[in-house]
């Protein structure tokens, strides 16, 4: 895992709990969520149609789709509702010194 | 004992109540009779993505052929024209009978057709099934005005996508405003200049008197006596439960087929589900009759329990959503019964929500917004909603305010 792979966020208080922010990083949209316990990322577009998930609503380890309440599961990215039937990509985080970022590949 | 189960419908509620009774019973034979020669598929798209090639006929099915196949459900196309619930058989147009210990009904809802002169009744068009897009979509390619009989959210959605083809369209409505059954007018009225900014025209008030043709064209008159000249008709003038086949029977009819809360009819071992049935909901205390996308998914799951024996009531509070141009409309519980309405949002940018309450409770909302204004909101008053709590009407009302607040307490 090279260093230069990991893209700094924010800081870990700029998330409330169980809420996102969307992350824009060159062409890409992500979605970074604070949980119960711990800080995850998954693309920011739902796989349905091509809307931002950040609209969405965050649910336990859920969030739902704002269009079409297509469902995935944040942490292993699993569409578990439809019309959501294709699985949303996740990306490794790590917090140092208060700062979130995220492994991009 | 191994059970025969006969879904009759091979739509949405049937492949999810199918797969339902899978889940929950793996020795019963479970077959699905479908009248389409397709498997079941989604039908939102229809209207919207197909037309605009943006999603192809394979891109629909809910699953593939491999899935029913590894839980070994059958289906099999057909279409049934006699039912005998006393012997418990079905009948079809090829002398084929089949047998049932228990059957669901998943009929689905049918459109409702203009009554017109008979050499017209080829010319005019509907939509409602995978083959009809497929036509539209082919003959529409060769034409340039096209006229939308009905404002209600197929044809408006129809509108929309034929202009983002670049067609000119002209839509006629018989009421005083859009989608007027159950939109609030603001809302409606919100939509409606989205479609006349797009080019679209919208005719309200008025009714045809007439359609003629005109060598390969056709006028429309309407009772103010404008002539509107077209290439092309769609017509969406509502939809109707698919029950011819039960009229002389025993089933209980009325505005479908009459179910309680857990998807029985008046007749044992006969169930209903989706678009077809007129069922029993415990949390308004009423018997309502939904044609939506949710609706059909949750109500299959629930009938597909209660056949396997897992008895469930079905409380899902109602949701369904209309796509036009860059708007995604969505409807929440029912807005037909409150005392007070409250109001949040007033730029279509932001989103704009009506919540319809009665006695301090939320009873359903109805919101539009640019795609992804609106869905959590509507999401959490689903929430609220079946929550039946009394709502702080300051936080509803101010969208500086997030409605999550209200599901945290
Ligand atoms: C164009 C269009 C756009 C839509 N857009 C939206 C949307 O944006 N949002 C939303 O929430 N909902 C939308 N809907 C509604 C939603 O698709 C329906 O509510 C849902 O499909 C209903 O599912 P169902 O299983 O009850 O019936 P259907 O999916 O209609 O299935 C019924 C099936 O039964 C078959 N059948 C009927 N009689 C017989 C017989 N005698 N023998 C054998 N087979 C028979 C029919 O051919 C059909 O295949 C839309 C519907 C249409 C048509
Ligand atoms: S766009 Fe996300 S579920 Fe449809």
């Amino acid at each position: 895992m090279s260093e230069e792979n990991w893209i700094e966020v924010g800081s870990t208080d700029s998330i409330e709990e169980e809420d996102l922010i969307r992350f824009d990083h060159q062409d890409k949209t992500f979605c970074v969520y604070k949980l119960t316990d711990g800080f995850y990322a998954t693309d920011g577009i739902c796989t349905h149609e091509a809307v931002h998930l950040e609209d969405g609503l965050v649910m336990d380890d859920e969030i739902e789709c704002p269009m079409h309440q297509g469902i995935f599961n944040i942490k292993s990215g699993e569409a578990l509702s439809p019309p959501a039937c294709e699985d949303l990509k996740t990306y490794p985080v790590k917090v140092d010194n208060d700062k979130i970022f995220i492994k991009i590949d | 004992m191994k059970n025969n189960i006969i879904i009759l419908g091979g739509g949405q509620a049937g492949i999810y109540a199918a797969r339902e009774i899978r889940q929950n019973d793996s020795k019963s034979n479970i077959k699905i009779l479908g009248e389409e020669n397709l498997l079941p598929y989604e039908r939102p798209p229809l209207s919207k993505d197909f037309l605009l090639d943006k999603k192809k006929a394979e891109d629909l099915y809910f699953h593939s052929s491999d899935v029913l196949k590894n839980e070994n459900i059958e289906f099999e196309n057909i279409s049934i024209n006699k039912v005998d619930f006393e012997n418990k058989k079905l009948f079809a147009k090829n002398d084929n009978v089949y047998s049932y210990d228990s059957l669901l009904i998943s009929t689905g809802s049918e459109n409702k057709k203009l009554t017109l002169d008979n050499n017209l009744k080829n010319d005019i068009y509907y939509l409602r099934n995978l083959e009809e897009a497929k036509k539209i979509k082919e003959i529409v390619s060769n034409k340039n005005k096209i006229t939308i009989i009905g404002g209600g959210f197929i044809g408006l959605e129809i509108a929309s996508s034929l202009s983002q083809l670049q067609k000119k369209v002209v839509v006629i409505e018989i009421g005083n405003q859009l989608m007027g059954r159950i939109i609030p007018k603001q809302i409606a009225d919100l939509v409606q200049n989205t479609h006349i900014e797009h080019g679209n025209e919208i005719i309200l008030n008025k009714q045809i008197e007439k359609i003629s043709k005109k060598n390969d064209d056709y006028e429309i008159l309407l009772n103010d006596n404008s002539l509107i000249e077209t290439d092309f008709i769609i017509a969406g003038i509502g939809s109707t439960p698919t029950v011819k086949l039960f009229e002389n029977t025993n089933l209980k009819l009325d505005n479908g087929i009459v179910t309680n809360q857990f998807c029985e009819t008046s007749i044992k071992d006969v169930y209903a589900a989706g678009d077809v049935s007129n069922f029993y909901h415990p949390f308004y205390e009423r018997n309502m009759r939904l044609e939506s996308y949710q609706h059909a998914q949750n109500h299959g799951i629930c009938a597909g329990k209660n056949i396997a024996g897992v008895k469930t009531e079905y409380s899902s509070i109602p949701w369904m959503w209309s796509d036009q141009f860059n708007l995604n409309l969505q409807l929440t519980g029912i807005c037909d019964e409150y005392d007070e309405i409250i109001e949040r949002g007033n730029d279509i940018n932001n989103g704009v929500i009506y919540f319809f309450l009665k006695n301090n409770k939320i009873r359903g909302a109805c919101g539009v917004g640019v795609i992804g204004k609106v869905g959590r909101d509507i999401r959490i008053t689903s929430k609220l909603t079946e929550k039946d709590a009394i709502v702080d009407k300051q936080i509803l009302s101010d969208q500086n305010l997030k409605l999550n607040k209200l599901i945290q307490k």
